[in-house]
């Protein structure tokens, strides 16, 4: 059934057994990928999917019920589903059905390429067979590689019995190369990732030899002695920081006491080289949209001001209960997941010095390139980490050899409060949380 | 569900240009998420999940498309773009199909499904968690309680004439307890879940595990720093099987075998575990979480060898994968959704029980990391290295439990550290998690006896060794 006529209709059962107020959310979405081994595509997937979300309010209480059947029958069930649970919630917090922000707020975010959709299967599968063969020819010891590349687009949609109707558009690319080397028993493996929504930036050359690069710099790996060493967070592994403690500038989690951040407005709480932003409208990144979850305009924010949290982030249940306006971070994981906070685009402003730079200033310390197990190691409300981690020793100034089966802990704020520099390495790869390289004055490094 | 005629036509189409196995996956859910903090439930979720994944086949080409618009004109088209992916010449073929219709076993009875609870039943036992953790300490300063159910009704059908039919009922209850002292805090989790309806907290008690939770975060927030360095580490049962789901199942999938790209490829009937070492991966178990009926490729459940007495036996393998081992699936093959392509996947993982007691290997231990409950872990299946948190620990001297530590992370290299198992008690248990690979995230139980690795590196904050 056609979305409008399905939320239409959907409406007019809502009010029938007493929703006050009403959201449908559609979320449609049609997929590309493919990958290949030893030149046979082994992996080809073609998609199309669909799903509508609604939520309305009853006595006070917000209900949520989804499906992906858009058929006649859906109406009653999503209506007594939506009911069902609006009748168990408790929270005295209620949420809301937006009626809109000012119609100058919505920003012109540019989120889709016709030039992409125009990019033929055939391109794509001829790109991913090159890496591959790329990748093969560069090294004799690698031993495997895997290649894959995908291309999505979709289309958000937004309409209550507010009045408030809205859709926003967007496409994307991604992909990776992954490379595993061998040197006698010892094996190692590393990726490069990329993402765009220009597929003419993928350079089969440049990733095929990031990842077999990187590999062939790990063989040999040892662990080091355990202690206190200066450390460089190379731009990824940065970035995967960022995301992992992301939570804590929530102000959901703040109100829920699974935040250190907790009265720390306006305060100090990291390093005064740390600038931290949130930006909705980044022309190249897939999460950029003009409204969030709820259909409140987005707009650009400093999370952190030279080491001082400016702002938590906000939906608008959030902001009525803390008494300020919502920061257009309302957030939904999936179309049919409830209304949650998170940042849209989240960076660390970029220093001046490269990377080469910063290992150059290293007297004797460690480059960390990945870090493992963030999902376990890490605890974003207590801000503990203690994961595995990988890279590189460096002595005045040179890498001197790789280094594995080592752990890095501490705690995320103590060790954004410790970052000797920052580097101007800023890349997006893949999500939507992203650092340049950071240099912490120390690390605890748990090896031999 | 579909019927038989349109799923005819819908292999029949994706075969049309020379694939030769196709298979079409109907899947229609119906889930629920309630979730409570501070005693108040805070939202509720609850909706249908429906459509419709095509598989085809040509050798080891292998193509895959999904979709949930469920007309019948969309889903022969669907087909034909896959078939087309395949090879761009339609050939004109004589196929008939005739589907036997396979009635699993049902060995995960459902007695009482999630639609027949009321929602206010749910939460009751929601509140039940939620009291017994947040008034079993004063340091208990938040708790936090998930509930989920769901119900999946599943339709298999492919060109070899297999079709079956399925259902498989979940339900899990998470409990989060968060201990503060100061600025600090500490969190512990327990989320028993099952293969079965709402019975389960029949046999069950909730209150029990929210306990533990809280138990957990309030020894920890009195812990200090673990030690770092390579010590002996003493994993205690249940839950800790992760260390073998990571450090061993992972590597074991066919997925990464086929490929080469394990360490234990091409390593079948060789040593790769200390002899005291013998697991399996057992999707047969009645009403356990991981457990399954028939595969999402239709294949029925099996209790899976892996390794005995150190000896590689087997490895979890689905359809596609086997053609490239030239070996027979295994009833592993599994996807969180039709948004997936199913792949080889573990169900029940665990390690066999041993002939010593936990007692025995405590007292045996002179100096150590004792781990009483894991948090979750990964792996790199292409070098083996692993990497796990410890979400309870206690150092160990002089073959006694000394006091409790926090922080600990222990992290190896999977073909290293199942050498390096040294003893392995008679308490096997198993606990549920959700284990994320390519084909999604899905149900899982790990388990063993209480073991002991002879040494591990142990990484903490403290800067001694």
């Amino acid at each position: 059934m056609e979305v409008k006529v399905f939320a239409e209709k959907l409406f007019a059962a809502g009010r029938e057994v007493g929703f006050d107020a009403m959201e449908a959310y559609v979320a449609s979405r049609n997929l590309f990928r493919v990958g290949v081994f030893k030149s046979e595509i082994d992996s080809y997937t073609l998609a199309q999917s669909r799903g509508l979300s609604f939520r309305g309010l009853i006595n006070g209480r917000m209900g949520y019920s989804f499906t992906e059947n858009l058929s006649e029958d859906s109406v009653a069930l999503l209506v007594d589903d939506a009911r069902a649970n609006a009748a168990v919630i408790d929270s005295e917090d209620p949420e809301e059905i937006f009626g809109g922000s000012p119609e100058a707020t919505y920003a012109d975010v540019c989120s889709f390429s016709p030039a992409l959709e125009q990019v033929l299967a055939a391109e794509k599968i001829a790109w991913v067979k090159e890496v591959e063969q790329q990748a093969y020819g560069l090294d004799v010891r690698v031993s495997t590689v895997q290649v894959s590349l995908g291309n999505s687009s979709g289309e958000t949609m937004l309409m209550n019995t507010k009045g408030l109707n809205l859709a926003h558009q967007g496409n994307f690319a991604d992909g990776y190369v992954a490379a595993v080397v061998k040197e006698g028993e010892d094996t190692k493996s590393a990726y490069a990732f990329f993402s765009s929504r220009d597929f003419s930036r993928f350079d089969p050359v440049t990733l095929s030899k990031e990842a077999v690069d990187e590999a062939i710099s790990l063989l040999g790996a040892e662990s080091i002695e355990s202690g206190q060493y200066p450390v460089l967070l190379r731009h990824d592994v940065a970035g995967e920081f960022l995301a992992t403690f992301a939570s804590s500038f929530s102000a959901e989690a703040v109100q829920k006491g699974l935040s250190l951040l907790k009265d720390k407005q306006g305060e100090q709480i990291m390093s005064s080289n740390v600038t931290i932003i949130d930006d909705p409208h980044l022309p190249e990144r897939p999460n950029s949209a003009p409204f969030d979850a709820e259909g409140v305009a987005t707009a650009s924010k400093e999370v952190v001001a030279a080491g001082r949290l400016m702002t938590l982030l906000h939906n608008l249940k959030t902001a009525k209960k803390d008494g300020v306006n919502s920061t257009g971070n309302a957030y939904k994981m999936a179309f049919n997941a409830p209304v949650t906070v998170a940042p849209t685009n989240l960076y660390i402003q970029p220093g001046k010095r490269d990377y080469a730079d910063l290992v150059a200033h290293i007297e004797h310390g460690l480059i960390i390139i990945a870090v493992q197990g963030t999902h376990s190691g890490a605890n974003p409300v207590s801000g503990d980490f203690s994961l595995s981690a990988y890279g590189y020793l460096v002595q005045g100034g040179q890498v001197v050899r790789p280094v594995n089966q080592v752990t890095i802990a501490g705690n995320f704020f103590k060790m954004l409060s410790d970052v000797q520099e920052v580097g101007n390495d800023l890349h997006f790869k893949m999500g939507s949380i992203a650092a340049p390289s950071l240099l912490i004055g120390s690390l605890a490094v748990s090896g031999k | 569900m579909l019927a038989k005629p349109l799923l005819e036509d819908i292999l029949l189409a994706g075969l049309s240009t020379g694939g030769d196995f196709a298979e079409v996956f109907v899947e229609d859910r119906f889930s629920t998420i309630l979730s409570m903090i501070g005693g108040k439930v805070d939202s509720g979720v609850s909706g249908r999940d429906y459509g419709i994944g095509v598989r085809i086949l040509k050798g080891t080409n292998y193509v895959y498309a999904y979709t949930n618009d469920y007309s019948r004109d969309n889903l022969i088209k669907v087909a034909k773009e896959a078939a087309a992916a395949i090879s761009p010449e339609t050939i004109s073929r004589n196929i008939t199909l005739s589907f036997m219709k396979d009635e699993p076993l049902h060995i995960n009875p459902i007695r009482i499904y999630p639609h027949e609870i009321v929602k206010q039943d749910k939460v009751s036992l929601m509140a039940r968690a939620y009291h017994a953790a947040k008034e079993y300490d004063p340091v208990i300063s938040q708790v936090m309680v998930r509930y989920f159910d769901e119900d999946q009704k599943v339709q298999i059908a492919n060109s070899l004439g297999l079709y079956v039919e399925d259902e498989r009922v979940r339900t899990r209850t998470a409990i989060t307890a968060i201990a503060s002292k100061g600025p600090e805090k500490q969190s512990g989790t327990y989320a028993p879940g099952a293969h079965m309806g709402f019975e389960f907290y029949d046999n069950i008690k909730i209150e029990d595990y929210a306990q533990e939770a809280a138990r957990i975060a309030s020894t920890m927030i009195h812990a200090p720093y673990a030690p770092s360095g390579r010590i002996p580490v003493i994993i205690d049962n249940e839950f800790g099987g992760v260390i073998f789901h990571e450090a061993c199942g992972h590597s074991l999938e066919a997925t990464s075998v086929a490929k080469k790209t394990s360490v234990f490829a091409d390593k079948l009937g060789e040593k790769i575990a200390s002899s005291v070492v013998s697991a399996v991966d057992d999707g047969t178990i009645p009403n356990a979480w991981g457990s399954l009926n028939v595969d999402d490729e239709g294949h029925v459940s099996q209790r899976n060898l892996l390794i005995e007495a150190g000896v590689l036996k087997g490895y979890m393998v689905d359809l596609y994968n086997g053609r490239r081992m030239n070996v027979p699936a295994t009833g592993n093959s599994r996807r969180q959704s039709y948004k997936f392509a199913p792949t080889s996947r573990m169900t029940n993982t665990f390690i066999l029980p041993g002939s010593h007691t936990r007692e025995e290997i405590i007292a045996s231990t002179e100096y150590g990391l004792f781990a009483r409950y894991m948090g979750g872990g990964s792996v790199n299946p292409a070098t083996g290295e692993f990497n796990f948190a410890v979400n309870e620990g206690y150092m160990v001297r002089n073959g006694k439990l000394a006091e409790p530590v926090r922080g600990a992370t222990l992290i190896g290299q999977g073909s290293d550290v199942l050498l390096k198992i040294d003893m392995v008690a008679d308490n096997l248990a198993c606990g549920q998690g959700m284990c994320g690979s390519i084909s999604g995230s899905l149900p899982a139980d790990v388990g063993q006896p209480t073991i002991r690795v002879s040494e591990m590196i142990v990484g903490g904050r403290k800067g001694d060794k």
